[in-house]
């Protein structure tokens, strides 16, 4: 299993194009969740009334263990930049024509497509870890007083968010077999939270159970929106079995599909 | 001889189109083996089968007698149409990746890139090598893992005279190691050249096979002068002519079968004519190849 991890690594870690896309990816990760604070001065600052209405220094964004659900919430936003990452690695084999050749050099149809799992695994851990460590050290520093109790608690939401990315760099893999060219398929990963947003307003009026059977709501779901919790004080601070449920489901027949359309086609 | 690869019944279609129809063959160990047709005659699909990447619609083939799988093509180099690497990865990367997918040392790298002449120009990036290069690296990954089964398909396309010759002696070494090679290609001559087995496929059938040797046997076609003004009259003296045709200011004597240009040269001594000009001319495979195309239609 590493063997593979290792093939497809070997690949990625001589493109140009790979460092660049994970440095961006981490780096406005790193920026914008470690600047909330400064955004909110800035909004201050700017208006008024925001500061007189509302003391900054009491919204606790980036107080344990409110820390954690916000970051991980926001972050879940630029896992569009690992699956395009993912769009690329995939459409390249196509391009290049170099999934044929692997498997002319003795890879099976699984073993190809399970070396991109691996490095999907991958990329979404070292996500999940980036922003742990990023919302460990914010937590630390914007905290006034530490209570051990609080700096542990709410941490189920970093198992979910790695499914949620997980799931998303599935589906990123998914298209990139089937579409097997880069622009197309980008262009697809970038509007599917848009397409599905049109078909569930469409049924919405007729199936409404059926919302959160989608895959896209139902990765959102994993991690729900932090904020309601200053406005109204009360908040979903747990992850939804259902919604783990889901996600999980459409992670695992994501790869199953690109599966049998690779076993089935003429590379 | 232990049979390396056997075809049975093997076919393709691919929509309404037969690509490949009901192929049996056998190939034996230290053959090389010479696939022939015209383009769209079904070789490169007949060998994407045989490598696992097209999906055949009916019909099996087992390799050293076993069912097929991806460690059966880890013993096989295949190099199918064009070469295919990563082209932003250096020709060093892109061999240690094949040594990763195809589990074999890395230490065999140096070897093949020297046998291919390419160890100068072996971090360079793919994208920037010449096609002979990107030719002969791909030559080069196939041999990575000491395979006993080489597969080439037209492993001249595309190359300068000096690049086809080139290809051609590695070729020859390699079939003097004893290793078995199957090689596609629609250029007869080079098949010619270094096979000893073949056989012509056209719209997907099979329609000839057997050793090369055997092209040559048969009617033999000799190519004479001499400075004697009723020549032709005494060719056609010999009782061995067939058929006498002047060509190129030569006569081009067809002989019956069960002789030899070695009796038309003493035919002639005894006449007291001294040829100039003497060529026994063995028949091309190209000959045969165009007719047994003929043949068929």
């Amino acid at each position: 299993m590493l063997h593979l991890l290792q093939i497809d690594l070997k690949k990625l870690t001589s493109y140009r194009t790979f460092w660049i896309v994970c440095g961006l990816y981490f780096l406005t990760i790193g920026f914008s969740t470690a600047s909330g604070m400064e955004f909110l001065k800035w909004l201050a600052n700017t208006f008024d009334k925001f500061g007189s209405e509302l003391n900054i220094n009491r919204i606790p964004l980036y107080h344990f263990p409110d820390v954690w659900l916000n970051l991980v919430w926001w972050s879940g936003f630029f896992k569009v930049l690992l699956g395009i990452m993912t769009v690329i690695s995939i459409t390249n084999e196509y391009t290049y024509r170099t999934i044929r050749q692997n498997v002319i050099d003795g890879l099976s149809r699984w073993e190809f497509l399970f070396s991109k799992i691996l490095t999907n695994l991958l990329l979404s851990l070292t996500s999940v870890i980036l922003v742990f460590l990023i919302a460990l050290v914010t937590g630390f520093i914007y905290t006034p007083e530490i209570n051990w109790n609080y700096v542990f608690t709410d941490l189920e939401f970093y198992p979910a968010y790695f499914l949620e990315i997980f799931t998303f760099l599935s589906f990123a893999l998914m298209l990139g077999i089937f579409i097997q060219r880069s622009g197309l398929t980008i262009i697809l990963l970038l509007l599917s939270y848009m397409l599905e947003a049109i078909i569930k307003a469409n049924i919405d009026d007729f199936f409404p159970w059926l919302i959160p059977f989608f895959p896209m709501e139902s990765i959102s779901a994993l991690v729900p929106l932090p904020f309601y919790r200053y406005a109204f004080q009360e908040i979903q601070d747990y992850v939804d079995p259902l919604s783990v449920i889901i996600a999980l489901g459409w992670a695992i027949l994501f790869n199953y599909f690109s599966f049998l359309k690779l076993k089935r086609s003429d590379l | 001889m232990e049979t390396v690869l056997s075809i049975k019944g093997l076919t393709k279609n691919f929509g309404r189109l037969c690509a490949v129809n009901n192929l049996n063959l056998e190939v034996k160990g230290g053959q090389v083996f010479g696939m022939l047709g015209p383009n769209g005659s079904g070789k490169t699909t007949t060998l994407g089968m045989l490598m696992g990447v097209i999906n055949q619609t009916s019909g099996e083939y087992s390799w050293f007698g076993r069912q097929p799988d991806n460690e059966v093509r880890k013993k096989i180099g295949a190099v199918l149409e064009h070469p295919i690497f990563y082209p932003y990865l250096s020709g060093q990367k892109n061999l240690e990746l094949n040594a990763m997918i195809k589990q074999c040392p890395v230490e065999n790298i140096p070897n093949v890139l020297e046998l291919v002449e390419l160890a100068d120009r072996r971090d360079d990036k793919y994208k920037t090598y010449s096609l002979g290069m990107k030719q002969r690296l791909a030559i080069a990954s196939a041999l990575l893992n000491e395979p006993t089964v080489l597969i080439l398909d037209e492993p001249t396309n595309g190359l300068d005279p000096m690049g086809i010759a080139e290809i051609r002696e590695l070729i020859k070494k390699i079939a003097a190691n004893g290793k078995t090679i199957i090689l596609a290609s629609h250029l007869l001559d080079e098949v010619q050249k270094v096979c000893t087995h073949f056989a012509v496929l056209k719209k997907g059938n099979m329609i000839h096979t057997g050793p090369v040797n055997e092209v040559s046997r048969g009617a033999e076609t000799v190519e004479v002068n001499a400075e004697v003004e009723n020549l032709s009259d005494v060719l056609l003296k010999f009782s061995g002519t067939e058929s006498i045709n002047p060509e190129n200011g030569f006569f081009q004597v067809t002989l019956r079968e069960d002789f030899r240009g070695k009796d038309l040269n003493k035919f002639l001594f005894d006449q007291g004519i001294i040829a100039n000009h003497l060529v026994t001319k063995k028949k091309s495979l190209e000959k045969m190849f165009l007719e047994i195309l003929s043949e068929t239609n």
